[in-house]
């Protein structure tokens, strides 16, 4: 018996030409409406993640609506709480200037006892030699980076307690500050005014110009306009309940009804492992990151910000580990003293203890945790992952960046699923 | 086909399920493997789904609140004269339930032929098994005579119901339950008793 449900290949021809039609405008309304992209994925996957939440509410008798204005009202406690921590660690206006006082003679000191420098910092050993002409342009940028303006010169000099002519040895930050200078006039003395005493004019190399700015209004409007759309998103994607899913299946011809039934399923499935394995993994390495910094010597408050930043970029495979390293040992360098639980590590040895700590956490990674926690979840070829995650970064910025990923995992098991299904159907 | 079934064997069975005791008066054998005979409107337009939730059998014990939350997850499809519902041989996702109209229920012989085996009407159920069982094929084609509509189960949904609502679940499991293994019965009562095992000698009088 001939199946009932066959084509004409004119039919089939019509609604090719219709289907690519379609397929032309969407990508054109996709690339014209991608600012909106980013807000919509974000706030869908958050509501993702929230879905079982108001559902155990809901299970539980409380009503559809309360359960998602409690869940609301917990993300905003949850963000105060966050920006509170996040401000309490963020040093005050003259905090940060020591801490780039701090840094840039940290920095340069340890570049100079790395190449071997003297006091003329043209002549150093066999590395200075060789890569010299690399390494010392990267350095210049730092210390521009680094220096101060005129007029936080002038803001940090009144701001210390023994005054800006102490003498040498009573004020660390000052001698510092003294050094620095000596560093800018030697490296680069066209750029230098006459100084003299430490509170002479700073460098001019600090007075670089800034390229023009959006003002902060326009930037945070611009944000809001897109962004605005994200809790309504949330909102609407928690409120739902099958509705969107039942709208795809009504516009799926009947003979394409079980295998998209079953196609939704695989990309419901492997997105949940995914969002599910992906959490728990990056919880675990911010914890263990946070405490083996923590035991090393990088006080709490920092161990924890690190922790929470290397668990967050964990997103994109490679870069928390990389951020818990970049972390440490920038604190390593910077420490004035540290205050380790373990006794053999020390101001001299902490960058290296710093290293062994990152190296452990990464080790536990992919020993345990991934195969623990990522055991069912899609996996993906490391190539896959680096172009993804700079194209996703080219088109989207960083949103993009962390995007990346979760996004590759929905197309790959859609078009996976997709086949396989329907090829089980005898359709391809 | 039909000749492979026995009123006589399965009477006592159905009489023990005797909400299917009605079956009894059927022409069509077969007929028994998929419910009651519709004995109502069930399938007009413009009723709302849970109240003809309200006539499936599967769905009896269910709560008001009950079935408007399924009512929620279940799609609702409808297909034109002679379109397959299912097709022998493809794996099975979904079962379903006729909302409309009037679905036949085909079996392809070796040789390509297919034979009816019976046709079914509101608010009968069919391909149960793809609902509770992974790698299911269908071992019959559905094919719909006239414009029929009918609210389909897919696996996938009956699974988040589990997770989510187990007590649900569970009930609309347990039924499930019950009536394939009552039609595991009739089909092993019509394959392996014949007439012999007559009705006045087995039935409690």
């Amino acid at each position: 018996m001939t199946s009932r449900n066959d084509f004409s290949p004119a039919g089939m021809f019509y609604k090719s030409v219709m289907a690519a039609a379609g397929a032309i405008i969407a990508a054109y309304l996709l690339w014209k409406l991608r600012s909106l992209i980013v807000p919509i994925v974000v706030s869908s996957l958050i509501a993702y993640i929230c879905h079982p939440l108001v559902i155990h509410l809901e299970r539980h008798r409380v009503p559809r609506g309360l359960a998602i204005w409690l869940l609301l009202v917990m993300f905003v406690l949850a963000a105060l709480f966050v920006a509170n921590r996040v401000r309490s660690i963020m040093p005050s206006e003259i905090g940060a200037l020591e801490f780039r006082i701090r840094a840039m003679y940290k920095i340069n000191e340890g570049y100079k006892n790395l190449m071997g420098l003297d006091q003329s910092l043209t002549r150093g050993n066999w590395i200075y030699r060789l890569a010299h002409g690399e390494l010392n342009p990267i350095a210049d940028r730092t210390n521009r980076l680094l220096a101060l303006t005129p007029e936080e010169h002038t803001q940090f000099l009144a701001s210390r307690p023994h005054g800006p002519e102490a003498p040498a040895g009573s004020d660390h930050l000052l001698d510092y500050l003294r050094v620095n200078l000596q560093t800018l006039r030697v490296r680069e003395p066209a750029a230098l005014p006459e100084t003299g005493a430490v509170s002479a004019a700073p460098p001019a190399v600090a007075q670089t110009p800034t390229p023009a700015l959006k003002t902060p209004i326009a930037t945070l409007g611009h944000i809001l306009s897109t962004w605005i759309i994200a809790p309504v998103i949330f909102l609407f994607l928690l409120r739902d309940t099958g509705e969107i899913k039942r709208g795809l299946l009504r516009v799926v011809p009947n003979r394409l009804f079980e295998p998209a039934l079953a196609v939704l399923a695989d990309i419901d499935r492997a997105l949940g492992d995914y969002m599910r394995g992906i959490f728990l993994e990056c919880a675990l390495l911010g914890l263990t990151v946070m405490l083996l910094l923590a035991i090393v010597g990088v006080p709490p408050r920092w161990a924890i910000a690190i922790g929470i930043f290397a668990g967050a970029t964990n997103v994109i495979p490679y870069l928390g580990s990389a951020v818990a390293l970049m972390g440490g040992l920038a604190y390593a360098l910077l420490a004035e003293e540290i205050h380790p639980l373990l006794p053999l590590v020390n101001t001299e040895n902490v960058a290296i203890w710093v290293i062994a700590a990152v190296g452990l956490a990464e080790l536990l990674k992919s020993v345990f945790y991934e195969p623990l926690v990522l055991g069912g979840a899609v996996k993906l070829h490391p190539l896959v992952v680096v172009i993804g995650v700079v194209s996703g970064g080219i088109l989207f910025d960083l949103a993009g960046v962390l995007l990346a990923i979760p996004m590759i995992t929905v197309f790959k098991v859609f078009f996976s699923s997709t086949v396989r299904q329907l090829k089980a159907y005898g359709l391809i | 086909m039909k000749e492979k079934f026995h009123i006589t064997g399965i009477k006592k069975i159905l009489l023990t399920w005797h909400k299917h005791a009605d079956l009894l008066e059927t022409l069509n054998p077969a007929r028994v493997l998929y419910g009651p005979l519709p004995k109502s409107a069930a399938g007009e337009k413009g009723q709302g789904l849970v109240d003809f939730f309200k006539q499936v059998s599967l769905f009896e014990d269910l709560t008001q609140g009950e079935l408007r939350r399924l009512a929620r997850i279940l799609h609702e499809r409808t297909y034109r004269d002679g379109e397959y519902i299912y097709e022998e041989g493809k794996p099975g996702t979904a079962m379903y339930i006729v909302r409309g109209g009037i679905v036949e229920i085909v079996r392809r012989r070796r040789n390509g032929e297919e034979v009816p085996l019976v046709t079914l009407e509101p608010p009968a159920t069919l391909e149960e098994l793809a609902v509770v069982g992974a790698d299911v094929v269908h071992w019959t084609s559905a094919l719909a005579r006239g414009p029929v509509s009918l609210v389909a189960i897919g696996r996938p949904d009956l699974d988040a119901l589990g997770r989510n609502f187990p007590l649900l679940a569970n009930k609309i499991l347990k039924k499930l339950a019950h009536i394939i293994a009552m039609r595991l019965q009739i089909v092993f009562e019509a394959e392996y008793f014949d007439e012999e095992r007559s009705l006045n000698s087995d039935l409690p009088q």
